[in-house]
């Protein structure tokens, strides 16, 4: 997977290259629009990764004339303002994904992943976890077997943390997605619920699935 | 005493003067012809006529003259009443608006000129104030950006010590509570700029409070607060859904924080009249009496005696008030310390 990164300030543009090449990206930087438009018509990339305060040709600019030139490279837009105007206009252009700054880095990562994953991505009804199922149709979660009864929350909640398994799940990526809130609310929601979850799919249960991962969010997966 | 009492009173006064020295005047002239006519002196007569002269013709003028300078004072102050009036509806907000000009290049009319010259004054200001916040919170957020990201970095780092990774993880939490700070502070200044507009819809008021109800019970529960809801039937606002969510997550989360172990949340939304009003209650420490007209003020902590083991970013009630202002509600806050505390917000139902 080849990623392309657009940021001009060069720290910011260091750690998020550093952060996808740990987890397996080919990562080529540019540090403004027109280099930018350059090298995506150079390359074939998995995904870019955009921003749009950007010195000269701004990254909603560089979006436009991408798409303008049928280029569907999946994108996200990254943005110091985070106002929501501007996540509209972004994803009405042709955004794919949209993160305000500061940003997690395990957020970010996440994104690019779910980015270049997408059209191959596993659509199977029933998702699985060691011997933890959840039946997308159906609403049923089991354990070894054993039913487990969960909120309209929990099971919101438990499937995107197992959709994809083994990915690591931010705070702020599981407020928008299981709560649709687009802000940081500041309260402990999402450690509640996670904490609550874990009493009913891993409490009874071995080997424990539910990890918290200090600093970045939580994930899911069965002990390597 | 009014200086239109003052003048009018004045006036009066010079006008009885002005009588009396004419009265005085006709009553010698009169004495005098007399004399001359009958070369001798029936000052009775010129004196009865004289008095009659004087109530018949010179009081009527007194009281035409009262009520004419009475009217004319008026006449002449309407532009200061008026001034009064529009001052009175100047603040922060509409410094733009200029005052009302007569036109007429009087004194009143300039000293409204030199008025308006102030306000835009005070304008520019302000705006600068607001600007500079808002500059200061979108400047913020680059540094903010690469302090996390180098922050994680760390934390990723297999090399680091337990320890270490605690400190980093310390640091990152602290670095995130400084991001919401900044977020909170961009919104409210972009507010103030005028630059946030609400994506406006029709909403289930009843719907999003019960959302919410199930949030505010799972946070809650930790510290064995009970929480309760009344819900009367469907009730429908035109509003931001996100930034109603934002304010029920906000203020729900207030009930919590600020409670006691074993506390009790109240929540309640009905209908009364025009409006939509929820009720949001909880037991807990309270916010002293001294606290009340400063809650909603932004970075505003009370009593630092009081509640700073609270984690919070001091934005969340100047938030609130602000989505509630947007919505053209009202929200009011009472206290009784150590007993109830209770949140009112009143929101325009969608009337058809």
């Amino acid at each position: 997977m080849r990623v392309l990164v657009v940021e001009d300030e060069k720290k910011t543009a260091s750690f998020v290259r550093k952060a996808l090449q740990a987890e397996g990206f080919a990562v080529d930087v540019c540090h403004n629009g027109d280099d930018a438009l350059a090298a995506a018509r150079a390359t074939p990339f998995d995904g870019i990764v955009l921003d749009i305060m950007l010195p000269g040709r701004d990254g909603l600019s560089v979006l436009r004339q991408l798409r303008e030139r049928k280029n569907a490279t999946p994108i996200l837009l990254l943005s110091a303002r985070g106002e929501v105007n501007e996540r509209v206009e972004g994803l009405n252009a042709g955004a794919d994904d949209y993160l305000s700054k500061p940003f997690e880095l395990a957020e970010l990562v996440a994104r690019v992943r779910a980015l270049t994953r997408r059209s191959g991505e596993n659509k199977s009804i029933v998702l699985r976890v060691a011997d933890l199922t959840l039946d997308t149709v159906t609403h049923r979660a089991q354990r070894g077997g054993t039913d487990i009864e969960l909120t309209a929350r929990e099971y919101r909640l438990l499937e995107f943390l197992m959709h994809p398994a083994g990915r690591l799940c931010g705070r702020m990526m599981i407020l928008e997605k299981v709560w649709d809130y687009d802000f940081d609310p500041g309260t402990n929601l999402v450690d509640v619920y996670v904490k609550r979850l874990r009493e009913k799919v891993d409490a009874d249960f071995e080997p424990k699935l539910l990890h918290t991962v200090r600093g970045a969010g939580y994930v899911l997966k069965e002990p390597a | 005493m009014t200086i239109r009492t003052r003048l009018t009173l004045w006036y009066a006064g010079v006008l009885t003067v002005f009588l009396l020295v004419i009265g005085v005047g006709t009553y010698r002239e009169i004495d005098e012809q007399l004399r001359h006519a009958h070369r001798r002196a029936p000052t009775e007569h010129a004196l009865s006529e004289t008095s009659e002269m004087v109530f018949e013709v010179g009081l009527p003028a007194v009281v035409l003259g009262l009520l004419g300078g009475w009217w004319l004072t008026r006449k002449a102050l309407t532009p200061v009443s008026n001034l009064t009036d529009a001052i009175t509806k100047v603040h922060e907000r509409n410094l733009r608006e200029p005052l009302p000009r007569t036109g007429s290049g009087d004194e009143f009319d300039r000293l409204t000129e030199v008025f308006n010259a102030m306000l835009a004054r005070l304008d520019d200001s302000f705006n600068r104030i607001r600007e500079f916040t808002l500059h200061a919170s979108h400047e913020l957020k680059t540094p903010l950006t690469i302090l996390c990201g180098e922050t994680e970095t760390m934390l990723r780092d297999e090399s680091l010590s337990a320890a270490e990774r605690d400190r980093a993880a310390s640091l990152l939490d602290e670095l995130r509570r400084l991001a919401r700070i900044v977020d909170g502070l961009t919104l409210l200044a972009r507010a103030d700029a005028g630059q946030v507009a609400l994506k406006l819809e029709t909403i289930r008021l009843d719907e999003l409070v019960r959302d919410n109800f199930a949030d505010t019970q799972i946070l809650a529960e930790p510290q064995g607060i009970r929480v309760e809801l009344t819900v009367g039937a469907e009730i429908t606002a035109r509003g931001d859904r996100h930034r109603l969510r934002q304010l029920l997550l906000n203020l729900a989360d207030n009930a919590v924080k600020y409670n006691q172990p074993q506390g009790r949340v109240t929540m309640g939304l009905q209908r009364n009249g025009d409006m939509a009003e929820l009720v949001i209650a909880n037991t807990g420490p309270g916010i002293p009496m001294e606290s009340m007209p400063r809650i909603f003020d932004r970075f505003y902590r009370g009593d630092p005696a009081h509640g700073t083991e609270v984690d919070g970013c001091g934005l969340g009630l100047s938030i609130a008030k602000w989505i509630v202002s947007a919505h053209h509600g009202t929200i009011q806050i009472e206290s009784v310390p150590d007993k109830i505390t209770t949140v009112t917000v009143r929101l325009p139902l969608d009337v058809k």
